[in-house]
């Protein structure tokens, strides 16, 4: 309670300068809208915005639940076999420094324009951060825990599940965290830079549409939204997952 | 109690951060041209560019030097994009920009400071199709994607004003519009992926018909109803105010830039192929096509504003001229007594 107190008192100490910043130096509202008409913005559109949200969220779950998977396939590969590992260590290094917008011309060309390009963009800037985790969480389980697990006859995915996954949990946390921002991030920018394709789009595409059309309470109301998205997941579904599993087997000391 | 102090800090070193931006805003905010040494009486004005054969003028002027004629020195910008350079005016980091009709409407609805300076060349622009069942633009099917450069650009109110007058309704298509720029659109267009029609200006109309089966479906002049100016030249509130001279100059140095492109179309082609990076051959008999007219002189300024009123773009139209042109402009149109004279007419759509 206390905690949500001083959160509420903090945003309306930072709109409360805004408005200041915006009185004394005389902004126009094309360079800093007032919080009463992003606000409007907020609500005039909010029907369009919702239908973009959920347009955004789709596709970063197709995206990301790919991503996932194709880094578990990854991360199994790798501890296969030590040359499987090397190869896959380079392949990290190559790859992770890429921002996922950096490959958009090269998605365009291979996918056309559209949702299959903006997809390839999500999974790319996902799937190194994953792996890298997965892969770093699974070596950093202790032995003896291994050890404990198979001297009470558990092997293979029984191993795997009750022993294995738990113990390298906070680095699969970790991963997924990442892998979310960086998908969420690479949806946006995709759209941002290249439009959509065909008339349906994410916030991205909101974005993008506003600022052609000098809308920039509107842009700011889109800013809005994705920040209390990554503040609803973060807070929501990470913290939640957190607090039932890892802080709960106390593999993580808070 | 201590977080609550905590916050309480938190709060006073944010205000704190946020007046120090807030001034170091208010100070950046008088960044307009900076004047010249002392001792000097020349002008600084800052323009930005963008690309395409309709800039050939502009980049006449600056390979002769046809500003500093007048005692006027510019400092060219170049930004990615229409958006950027309107967002770039607005905030007062740029003097001179050439924009589209449209978009400039939008953003004087929203109460960008500039105004006209000068019309800037009319061009053709059309959309191209490569698929032969493409006849009118009647003929579009949901699946048929048409690129072009980005929504409330002239090629998007071009295409809502020719539909309009075809089904009656501006936004029939706007599911199928694709945003791209010129060259990725061309791209598209000549690899026959994804893009079946493409609203586009020379070069890369040209290009895109001169390749076998590739046709116009829509010519601009026929969705508009006449000749209008392709871009317009804008001049902050800021600089047209404080700085008359630099005004003028820039104004002159654009006349004299025009003139020489259409007394010299030879020296032209020879002097900017290498800029355009095709032959001179090529390049001449670009700025020689049909409906290219290199001309300062006002086209169309109004047609748009009253379209783009009813179909929601702008909230209002222009009640005069003098809302979104200069006195250079509005002297050149004059006011016929009676009826109209031609010159007031060709600024109107039809």
């Amino acid at each position: 309670m206390r905690e949500l107190l001083s959160k509420v008192a903090f945003i309306i100490a930072l709109t409360f300068v805004w408005e200041l910043m915006r009185e004394t130096c005389h902004y126009s509202e094309l360079l800093l809208p007032g919080i009463a008409s992003i606000g409007e913005a907020l609500w005039t559109e909010r029907w369009e915005i919702l239908g973009k949200t959920v347009f955004s969220l789709k596709i970063i779950a197709m995206g990301l639940s790919t991503a996932v998977t194709l880094a578990a396939i990854g991360t199994f590969i790798s501890m296969s076999g030590k040359m499987f590992s090397e190869i896959m260590t380079d392949f990290m290094a190559i790859m992770h420094p890429l921002p996922g917008i950096a490959i958009l011309p090269v998605a365009i060309l291979w996918f056309g324009i559209g949702i299959k390009a903006i997809l390839f963009v999500i999974i790319f800037s996902a799937v190194w951060p994953l792996i890298n985790h997965f892969y770093t969480g699974f070596r950093s389980i202790p032995a003896n825990q291994l050890e404990v697990g198979r001297n009470l006859g558990l092997s293979g995915v029984k191993l795997a599940l009750l022993v294995m996954l738990p113990a390298s949990f906070p680095h699969i946390l970790g991963g997924l965290r990442t892998g979310w921002a960086r998908a969420w991030q690479a949806s946006v920018a995709a759209e941002l830079v290249f439009g959509a394709a065909g008339g349906e789009g994410g916030l991205g595409w909101f974005l993008y549409k506003k600022r052609f059309m000098m809308e920039t309470p509107g842009v700011f109301a889109g800013m809005v939204v994705i920040i209390l998205i990554g503040i609803a997941v973060e807070y929501l579904i990470f913290a939640g997952i957190e607090k039932r599993t890892v802080k709960k087997w106390k593999t993580i000391v808070d | 109690m201590l977080s609550i102090r905590k916050n309480v800090v938190a709060v006073v070193l944010l205000f704190c951060l946020l007046a120090a931006a807030c001034l170091s805003g208010c100070s950046a905010k008088d960044n307009s041209a900076k004047a010249a040494p002392a001792g000097e009486s020349r002008q600084v004005i800052r323009v930005a560019r963008q690309f395409g054969l309709v800039y050939a003028p502009l980049m006449v002027a600056e390979k002769k030097d046809y500003f500093s004629k007048y005692g006027l020195q510019v400092e060219w910008k170049t930004l990615g994009s229409g958006g950027a350079v309107r967002e770039a005016m607005a905030a007062n980091e740029l003097d001179v920009a050439f924009m589209g009709i449209p978009p400039y409407l939008i953003g004087w609805d929203k109460g960008l400071p500039a105004k006209i300076a000068a019309g800037y060349v009319v061009s053709p622009v059309s959309l191209v199709t490569h698929d032969p069942s493409i006849k009118t633009i009647k003929d579009f099917k949901p699946e048929h994607k048409i690129a072009l450069p980005s929504p409330g650009s002239i090629q998007h109110i071009l295409l809502a004003m020719a539909l309009e007058k075809e089904t009656g309704n501006p936004n029939a298509f706007d599911d199928n519009l694709v945003a791209l720029p010129h060259p990725d659109g061309c791209q598209a267009m000549l690899a026959k992926k994804d893009v079946a029609a493409h609203f586009t200006t020379p070069p890369y109309l040209f290009e895109e018909l001169s390749q076998p089966g590739y046709h116009v479906v829509l010519d601009g002049f026929e969705a508009f109803g006449g000749d209008f100016n392709f871009n317009v030249a804008l001049v902050t509130k800021d600089y047209h105010d404080k700085h008359p001279e630099g005004y003028a100059a820039f104004v002159m140095g654009l006349n004299d830039a025009m003139n020489w492109v259409n007394e010299h179309k030879e020296e032209t082609a020879e002097l900017l192929a290498p800029d355009f990076k095709i032959s001179k051959e090529k390049l001449l008999e670009y700025l020689k096509a049909d409906g290219m007219n290199y001309t300062t002189a006002p086209y169309g300024l109004m047609g748009f504003a009253e379209f783009m009123k009813k179909a929601g773009y702008i909230s209002k139209v222009p009640e005069k001229l003098s809302d979104i042109a200069w006195e250079n402009i509005l002297a050149q149109i004059g006011r016929r007594e009676g009826k109209p004279s031609v010159l007031e007419e060709i600024q109107q759509s039809k």
